[in-house]
């Protein structure tokens, strides 16, 4: 869904970029042309055709946990922000993903952290406090200095911990990331969850988008009232087509011998010494500047 | 082309007075008797709710029949020897998209091997075989759902050669697809046949039945109602208003042309227009 909406704002925001537009014009083409049930995953589709897809994702996986840990205990916006920065070189430098659609993916947690902080920020209060104040009618909504730049701090420790996890999710599909937590010995029985839910979460999204673009074509969405007609309609037959389609993709799992365990021929990765070296001379420095910067400031 | 073996034809599959109803009220196979042998190129026609689908699920095991029998190569097939049956019979999904579970091609096609617990090696030479047979090995590490409806449909069947069985069902192999893929997979179809496997394909396309098929099955409301060649199925005027079946274009123009004198009533039926080409030249020099 995301990755319609956001193509769709670039249409109407950016036509002074007609190069980016019309490269990202292609890409959702070719999206959405190729497939019926996936113009809805961007992020799982970016990490497919991400540059460093190949990297064994055991070493991705545990690079961005690394990292998250380092922003998280090293709770420095230095830190946070040098783990921002690894998180878009990373990504866009060697994964390849275009800039445009990096940051339009980092949209979505920004709001949640502006709208989250926010709330850290700002005081109330009776009687007009802090170093500005705003007189609403209950009382004072004020900030201080103090309170603002812990509000800063908490948004760029947040943002660096997600661009963090963001290396892992725009470079690892879901799949790599299930055998990776399958060979952590996690119960099979979690994993085999994780790999039906995300197989129905394609068969649902596509059911439901066939459903209201039929509908729209039919001028379901004309009005208000219509619209929540529509919607209503929509989501009982939802159930019921989800239902007979899950019973569909099963029948043909059992055609095929399934009996209870998801099982694919996974190939034996090997983690490129290179990139281990180059991992722990990241970390070693980063683990330096954090101490560093604890002690100094 | 066909798999002629010098012994009596083997029967791979043998289907006794089998019911099958989802519910109550609406039983979906009344009483299904068939024997199906080793080679064999059939086609399945007859309308949709005939019961076709039904019957295919059935005979690979996922259905169990409410009554009647069905013996794979002679023994019967019960619980134990269940898996036996799903292994030897695959079907190829009309819609591929139900069918297609895993995230890579490369990882969907090993499904079914994995699942009849081979030897990893064995699987991935298996998995490459059948990439290769049908020409997707290109696509090994992408994702299937972002495919298009075409490399899908590959994806699809390489997904049952893998899993290397007697017997082939493909559930309306060409239905949603363009003219460049249903003659990929009649071309298929012909491989595999020539390979000696045995097909089983249902489809609306009459005269794809008539050219390709060796023997037809005509479904009618969960019964069969005829079993035989396809000049036999086609000519039978009866059996073709009680499926709603329509007659081969080849078969029309053949008999028209015969009717009007213009080639000699020697029942060679052409199956397709290059053999009619034949008989029309063939009948020129002779009257010359």
């Amino acid at each position: 869904m995301s990755g319609i909406q956001h193509s769709g704002h670039e249409h109407t925001h950016s036509h002074d970029h007609n190069h980016h537009h019309s490269q990202d014009h292609t890409h959702h083409h070719h999206r959405i042309g190729h497939s019926h049930d996936t113009g809805n995953s961007s992020i799982d589709y970016y990490a497919v055709y991400s540059g460093i897809r190949h990297w064994d994702p055991r070493f991705k996986v545990g690079f961005s946990v690394l990292l998250l840990l380092f922003t998280l205990i090293g709770n420095h916006p230095v830190v946070s922000v040098i783990a921002a920065v690894t998180a878009a070189i990373l990504t866009v430098g060697f994964g390849k993903l275009h800039p445009h659609q990096y940051i339009s993916v980092l949209t979505i947690p920004l709001a949640f952290i502006i709208v989250g902080s926010l709330a850290v920020g700002i005081e109330f209060a009776r009687e007009p406090l802090g170093d500005w104040n705003l007189f609403l009618h209950f009382g004072y909504m004020f900030v201080t200095k103090e309170s603002l730049m812990k509000m800063l701090a908490l948004m760029i420790k947040v943002f660096g911990a997600v661009s963090a996890m963001f290396i892992m999710t725009l470079s690892t599909p879901s799949f790599e990331l299930f055998s990776v937590i399958k060979r952590m010995h996690c119960p099979t029985m979690l994993v085999e969850l994780m790999h039906m839910i995300y197989r129905f979460i394609f068969i649902l999204m596509n059911v439901q988008r066939n459903m209201r673009i039929s509908a729209e074509s039919r001028m379901g969405f004309c009005d208000f009232k219509t619209s929540l007609y529509t919607f209503g309609q929509i989501a009982s037959n939802l159930f019921i087509v989800s239902l007979k389609k899950a019973n569909a993709f099963y029948d043909a799992m059992e055609a095929r011998c399934y009996d209870g365990e998801f099982l694919f021929l996974e190939e034996e990765t090997k983690v490129s010494r290179k990139l281990v070296i180059a991992a722990a001379v990241y970390f070693t420095l980063l683990l330096a500047v954090t101490i560093l910067v604890r002690v100094k400031f | 082309m066909t798999n002629t073996q010098t012994t009596e034809r083997q029967a791979v599959l043998q289907v006794k007075n089998l019911h099958y109803a989802y519910d109550e009220k609406k039983t979906a196979l009344n009483g299904i008797n068939v024997d199906i042998y080793s080679g064999e190129r059939i086609a399945i026609v007859g309308s949709n709710g005939a019961g076709k689908s039904t019957f295919f699920l059935n005979i690979n095991g996922v259905l169990t029949p409410e009554e009647g029998e069905i013996l794979f190569e002679g023994v019967p097939v019960t619980k134990k020897t269940l898996k036996q049956l799903r292994k030897n019979i695959g079907i190829v999904f009309q819609d591929a998209d139900n069918q297609i579970v895993a995230s890579t091609v490369k990882a969907e096609v090993s499904f079914g091997p994995m699942n009849l617990k081979l030897p990893k090696e064995t699987v991935k030479q298996r998995v490459e075989t059948a990439m290769e047979y049908m020409n997707i090995s290109e696509y090994g590490d992408r994702p299937p759902h972002y495919l298009s409806g075409g490399e899908k449909k590959r994806v699809a069947i390489a997904d049952i050669i893998a899993m290397e069985p007697r017997a082939i069902i493909f559930d309306e192999p060409t239905a949603a697809l363009d003219p460049v893929n249903a003659a990929m997979l009649e071309d298929v179809l012909t491989r595999l046949s020539a390979e000696g496997k045995t097909l089983l394909v249902s489809t609306h396309d009459v005269d794809f039945t008539y050219r390709w098929a060796e023997r037809v099955l005509v479904f009618c409301g969960g019964e069969i109602i005829a079993d035989g060649t396809p000049l036999e199925i086609f000519r039978n005027q009866d059996v073709v208003k009680r499926a709603n079946l329509q007659r081969p274009m080849m078969l029309d123009v053949y008999e028209e042309l015969v009717s009007a004198g213009l080639l000699p009533d020697d029942h060679s039926y052409p199956r397709v227009p290059s053999e009619l080409a034949e008989i029309a030249a063939a009948n020129r020099a002779g009257n010359e």
